[in-house]
């Protein structure tokens, strides 16, 4: 029958891109993955295309000793831990402090930084000391140490995604206090003169490299040339080059709080988006987030009309139900479950062995996402029409598959070209998680600027206004089509 | 009489515990023209509609040309290329034009090569004087504009017999006439026919044979002029007298 074609077809598409994936993992030399989450400066930041800072330039360096090849991927923080215990990654660097519950799931190098949490406030702030936080408002960066501690021993604190995102909060005032790392946490305050750090640390901590249990060998490799690093100075010289280069930087971006609303305005333009070719992260985000958008949505409307046909052709004809069964199933599980927690098995689980394009794993999970509410509106579609509609072309010896085709596909397509107008809009959106799997789309570009220059007003603006011009144009398109269609009675 | 069209044998029909055909048996012949008349709700839609298999029925057996329909391994789409029906909405495709509705199943179904579909759909419309539609959309027609093109869709199949399931029902008065009179026109052409129908005035004038339908079983069935006007069974007799 057609509608079993139609299904191999997805199948094959999806088999596909998996091998179109995993094609790309062929290597030559050893190749050595480190993950971070580089909106951390001075340990790691992103300049330009590359990731930079204390982690990378250390990691760089034992890789080179080594004789592997680094590759450096950057994530969400607590997706680090994660990536290297499902071996996704070999070694996690990004300032992750030693904590024993750490310990349980990775192994952890010598510590090469021993640093602090410390509470930063506004300067006019009544909190001196930690004791003074409880019930206040409390920001801190998710899944770090500061995070741990604050949750344990004060209260639930405001998790956000990284320092720079907190420390805007609590200018803006929706914070009493933002609890980051040491290091930066210098260069927020060098910044912001309305902020100051608490001269009482909350914690002190160390901070090592996170190397999966199962590759103990990379362990004891990266500790030995950890030594050698320590030994020789070169180490000490890395995190003081560090750190001189970023407060450098800190001081140009003072700028910021300078001159009348528009001269304001103009400067923070031109830091945003005009320094280092900062727009360039806006353009290669909202390039990647149309690739996956258009891809997936291809993805999704071959899956949600072979859907769609089978759920119809079991209801009407009372065959196929074993299809029936399967497409229930997928239909309950991915409208059951949130898409970025599909996103996340689908990188983690699915592909957790293998190393395939963060696009492709993208356009698959939100493919197989839109197409369980693209096959609901066809469906929908598919119940509109009239059942004489079937009853005709079967009575002139059509079968069923050619009346669905010739005859009530294309009317429910124009019935629901409203409802899948929407849910493409709602896609295109969605796809704004995907720096979840640290896939650098429009939003995460956005992400990047931000982390840079600890500017939060602009860069959000920007991402805002790019897809709302996106979707405006994706409107009018649609209602022309609409038009058109019309015609046709 | 000429060759067996259709032979139903004991045919039964059920929708839970309701028989809507009772243990009914009938034969249509080649050329003849067969209307089915009575009470709603007495089975004569399901009859028709059981014909072309739209509806299954529960048991018994519909020959058709002598092969059964139902038992065997008949090949559903190609016995329903030879059986046309007219419903009572038309049915019409609205995403396609008169012309498209007309060629789309004889080329589809591949019963005729596409050139000659489109001759043989042109020369049908100029019949019904409705070739200056040919590239106009169904909802742009008039309902009995609609129901003449449903007839020649039906008829460009060159089927063995076409089934009318009350084919005036749906009409606003005034185009009635205009649909009887094409089906007159097909009944004298010696066109095999089984229709469903109110209009029983119509069926008086065309009907070589009368079936009279109640809860299901045949009641009667003869010539227009003996169940129609000479009935002695006096539930045929009164459901004339209110109808007519």
């Amino acid at each position: 029958m057609k509608s079993e074609l139609k299904n191999l077809l997805a199948v094959g598409m999806f088999c596909l891109l998996a091998l179109l994936g995993t094609g790309c993992g062929q290597e030559k030399a050893p190749k050595l993955v480190m993950v971070t989450n580089a909106a951390f400066p001075p340990f790691e930041y992103v300049e330009g295309k590359k990731i930079d800072g204390i982690d990378p330039a250390i990691i760089r360096l034992i890789a080179e000793n080594l004789g592997f090849e680094l590759e450096i991927q950057d994530m969400n923080f607590e997706s680090l831990i994660a990536a290297v215990q499902s071996g996704k990654a070999d070694i996690a660097a990004a300032g992750i402090t030693v904590t024993e519950e750490r310990k349980k799931q990775v192994l952890f190098s010598m510590p090469y930084v021993v640093t602090k949490q410390v509470i930063i406030v506004k300067k006019d702030s009544p909190i001196s000391n930690s004791a003074d936080l409880k019930n206040k408002r409390i920001g801190v960066q998710h899944g770090t140490t500061g995070d741990m501690y604050v949750t344990k021993n004060i209260q639930e604190p405001e998790r956000y995604a990284n320092g720079p995102l907190a420390v805007a909060a609590l200018c803006a005032g929706k914070l009493d206090a933002a609890v980051i790392d040491g290091e930066p946490a210098e260069v927020f305050v060098a910044q912001r003169p309305i902020l100051k750090i608490l001269p009482e640390p909350l914690t002190a901590e160390e901070y090592a490299f996170a190397i999966g249990k199962h590759n103990p060998e990379l362990y004891s490799k990266v500790n030995s040339e950890l030594a050698k690093l320590k030994n020789s100075g070169q180490l000490d010289e890395i995190i003081a080059h560090y750190r001189q280069t970023h407060s450098q930087n800190a001081a140009q971006t003072q700028a910021l709080d300078k001159g009348g609303l528009w001269e304001q305005l103009r400067s923070s333009f031109e830091i945003n988006f005009v320094k280092d070719q900062r727009y360039l992260y806006l353009w290669r985000g909202f390039i990647v987030t149309l690739k996956v958008t258009f891809l997936a949505l291809i993805m999704g409307i071959v899956i949600g009309f072979t859907v769609a046909v089978i759920r119809s052709a079991a209801d009407q004809t009372g065959k196929l139900k074993l299809l029936n069964l399967f497409c229930r199933i997928y239909l309950t599980v991915i409208r059951g479950t949130p898409v970025v927690v599909q996103l996340l098995i689908i990188y983690f689980v699915i592909f957790g062995a293998v190393d395939v394009d963060k696009v492709v794993v993208a356009v698959i999970a939100f493919g197989i996402n839109s197409g369980a509410y693209v096959a609901e509106i066809i469906r929908s579609g598919i119940m509109s029409i009239d059942r004489g509609q079937m009853e005709a072309g079967r009575s002139l010896g059509l079968s069923y598959a050619q009346t669905m085709r010739c005859v009530i596909l294309p009317q429910a397509f124009k019935n629901v070209l409203p409802a899948l107008g929407n849910e493409f809009i709602v896609l295109l959106k969605e796809t704004s998680v995907s720096g979840f799997i640290a896939l650098q789309d429009l939003t995460k570009g956005g992400d990047i600027i931000r982390s840079q220059t600890y500017d939060a007003f602009l860069p959000l603006i920007a991402v805002a206004l790019i897809y709302l011009a996106v979707v405006m144009l994706l409107s009018t398109l649609l209602n022309g089509l609409e038009k058109r269609l019309k015609k046709n009675e | 009489m000429s060759e067996v069209i259709f032979e139903l044998r004991d045919l039964v029909k059920s929708f839970g515990s309701l028989n809507a055909l009772d243990q009914v048996s009938t034969v249509i012949n080649r050329g003849e023209v067969v209307f089915i008349v009575g009470p709603s709700g007495s089975g004569k839609s399901t009859l028709l509609r059981s014909l072309n298999l739209l509806e299954k029925p529960t048991a018994g057996d519909i020959l058709f040309k002598g092969s059964s329909i139902i038992k065997g391994h008949l090949k559903i789409n190609k016995f329903r290329q030879q059986v046309g029906m007219v419903f009572q909405h038309f049915n019409l495709f609205p995403n396609l034009t008169i012309h498209e509705n007309i060629v789309l199943a004889p080329v589809k179904t591949g019963r005729f090569p596409a050139q000659e579909a489109a001759r043989k759909a042109d020369a049908l419309l100029e019949r019904i004087g409705l070739l200056s539609k040919r590239n106009a959309y169904p909802n742009q027609l008039s309902g009995g504009q609609k129901q003449r093109v449903a007839i020649v869709r039906a008829l460009a199949m060159n089927p063995d017999v076409l089934l009318f399931d009350e084919p005036t029902s749906a009409l606003d008065p005034e185009m009635v006439g205009e649909v009887l009179a094409l089906m007159k026109d097909l009944a004298q052409e010696g066109m095999t026919m089984v229709v469903v129908t109110h209009e029983i005035g119509f069926a008086a004038e065309v009907a070589d044979r009368v079936i009279f339908m109640d809860h299901g079983k045949i009641v009667m069935e003869g010539s227009a002029e003996a169940v129609i006007k000479n009935a002695q069974n006096p539930r045929v007799k009164e459901f004339f007298a209110k109808v007519l």
